[in-house]
């Protein structure tokens, strides 16, 4: 069991929270979208597995780099 | 008859001072300094190119060169060997220079002699220069010392013995440099001229000047992998191309990324042979561009399913993210594809991304491999954050060093290509094809912002303001249209998306012929801007 963290790619928003924990994610699926430059932008799940932290709030603003979300796979 | 007692004849004695100084050139500075080199995680020299090269395909130069010591007969005792090991040898059964320091002796600073083996000058660049064959330089060594100016008796004067040859290099033949260790000053340098840079996580460090300059320079107390590792070096500044994992990995990387390039500029690329049909059509192209305009998607995932399967090496994949740069096959044929990534600010070019995609181009076009771009651009990076950082001229230099290319290009616009973004991503010299998919989309500007800038005074005079903006978007919106732009022909066609690949794959090979009248160094003029 390995806790992968799901990153924010951009400086943005959390626009849109997809997922809830305890659910169960497919790499590639989104977990949340971020609002940056008028884009809509996916934070995907970086491999299959649960959902076990979701660290952000829908509206709050995050920077590059910061950690969204804990997938263990 | 008694026989004479057997004594070795003069032949034998020189054959046999010949293995004896041999060995000694195998045994680096020793066991006690290979511990520790070992012991901080790094492997020797020789170890270095055993792991990077075809086995048993290393031919060695200057294997006796080093310091002798004599007895009072004029007897050798011992040589130590000069901190450098470099020579010929093959990769993917293809002739290479390669050679690195030995940092077990005297931590491969440079060594007093008159002729180098490496380094700046060294003769392992002219090996790559007289034979036109790739260079790999392993780097490990701290660069000049002063303990050698009492030797030598005069202080060196910079650029005499320089990077004069590292510069004539890059225009002949691919350079690959890996830090191995800590680099600064000249081998920090040397790794920067070239083509292809790597350096280790966790045991490499690059930067002019180490920790203790900078404290007596600046006054800074800083950690040396906090001033040079990978997170500065790689991620940060674009110092040093791509980072590994280990030895190990970079080794991998170096074997990689040779393998799309050709000898030399003389010569094309080498083709490779796949299983993966040119008319391989994957459906998934039909739904990877969400139908929301604003909705971001993987491109690296696109590039996959439109690439020979397993055929892509990323350069500089974690700088300048709004762009990717790409090595990858079509049909056999080596390729670099420039692509937009929208999941980084909607693809918008910053500086960052315009320094690595001129890079890439000059790369590309030095050694005749023909350039995709996957267009999703929405114009240069706005804000004051990128006006600082020189986004636009930055991102101008792009569009200057597109137009200047001669290699082959081809742009596929998927989805927006706005602006003067837009025109860096293609190259409109000779025959260079501009096809797009049915849902791009592009103009000098995006027609939102165009509009409110265009019609400031009709809108602001309006009931509602906002109501006549949208009014006039929906107005202009049709005109947008690719359609209309292919009917004007102003790009060449709209391709269904499972068509990528075989329009690739033909074209492509197409310019690989036609590139075998073109070969050759290139000569540049201009002025960057």
């Amino acid at each position: 069991m390995a806790r992968m963290e799901v990153k924010s790619e951009v400086t943005g928003t959390v626009w849109k929270i997809e997922k809830a924990v305890g659910d169960k994610v497919a790499e590639y699926d989104d977990i949340m979208i971020l609002e940056s430059m008028k884009m809509e932008i996916p934070a995907p799940a970086p491999a299959d597995g649960t959902v076990v932290e979701i660290m952000v709030a829908e509206g709050v603003a995050v920077e590059e780099g910061q950690v969204l979300a804990i997938v263990e796979t | 008859m008694t026989e004479l007692p057997e004594t070795p004849s003069a032949a034998e004695t020189r054959l046999a001072e010949l293995e004896k100084r041999r060995a000694w050139a195998e045994q680096l500075g020793g066991e006690d300094a290979i511990q520790r080199h070992h012991a901080r995680g790094r492997l020797t020299i020789r170890e270095r190119i055993d792991g990077l090269i075809d086995k048993n395909s290393f031919h060695e130069i200057g294997k006796l060169t080093g310091n002798g010591t004599y007895d009072e007969n004029n007897a050798v005792v011992n040589v130590l060997p000069a901190p450098y090991v470099m020579g010929l040898a093959e990769i993917d059964g293809r002739p290479v220079a390669v050679g690195g320091e030995d940092f077990t002796v005297r931590g491969g600073t440079s060594w007093g002699s008159r002729r180098r083996k490496g380094g700046q000058g060294g003769f392992v660049e002219d090996l790559a220069h007289e034979y036109r064959i790739p260079l790999v330089n392993l780097i490990d060594g701290a660069g000049g010392t002063v303990t050698s100016l009492k030797s030598r008796g005069y202080s060196v004067f910079p650029g005499v013995s320089g990077f004069e040859r590292s510069v004539e290099l890059l225009g002949e033949v691919p350079v690959v440099a890996a830090v191995m260790g800590t680099a600064a000053g000249g081998p920090a340098g040397r790794a920067i001229l070239s083509h292809f840079s790597i350096m280790i996580e966790g045991t490499s460090q690059v930067f002019a000047a180490g920790p203790p300059v900078v404290k007596r320079s600046l006054g800074q107390e800083i950690d040396k992998d906090d001033l040079g590792g990978v997170k500065i070096a790689v991620e940060t500044s674009g110092t040093i191309h791509n980072a590994a994992t280990d030895e190990a990995d970079a080794f991998r990387q170096i074997r990689r990324f040779l393998s799309y390039m050709p000898q030399n500029v003389w010569e094309l690329p080498p083709r490779t042979s796949t299983d993966d049909p040119v008319d391989r059509g994957d459906e998934g192209l039909h739904t990877i561009i969400p139908e929301k305009r604003t909705r971001a998607y993987d491109m690296r995932k696109l590039i996959g399913m439109v690439a020979d399967r397993d055929s892509l090496f990323e350069i500089q994949p974690s700088y300048g993210k709004a762009v990717i740069t790409m090595l990858a096959r079509m049909d056999g044929y080596p390729v670099g594809i420039i692509a937009n990534n929208p999941m980084i600010y909607g693809g918008a070019m910053d500086a960052k991304a315009a320094r690595k995609q001129i890079h890439f181009m000059e790369l590309c076009d030095n050694f005749n491999i023909p350039v995709i771009f996957l267009v999703d651009v929405p114009g240069f990076m706005v804000g004051l954050a990128a006006e600082k950082d020189g986004a636009l001229r930055e991102g101008m230099r792009a569009v200057y060093t597109a137009g200047n290319m001669r290699v082959p290009t081809f742009t596929l616009v998927i989805r927006k290509c706005y602006g003067m973004a837009g025109m860096a991503t293609c190259n409109k010299n000779g025959l260079d094809m501009k096809v797009a998919w049915p849902s791009a989309e592009w103009g000098s500007l995006p027609i939102e912002g165009g509009v409110a800038a265009a019609f400031r005074r009709e809108i602001a005079a309006a009931d509602d303001p906002q109501a006549k903006e949208k009014e006039i978007e929906a107005d202009l919106r049709p005109f947008a249209s690719a359609f209309r732009t292919a009917e004007a022909f102003e790009v060449e066609d709209i391709i269904d998306p499972v068509e990528t690949r075989p329009f690739f794959c033909k074209f492509v090979a197409l310019a690989y012929t036609r590139m075998k009248m073109s070969l050759g160094p290139q000569s540049r003029c201009g002025v960057q801007p």
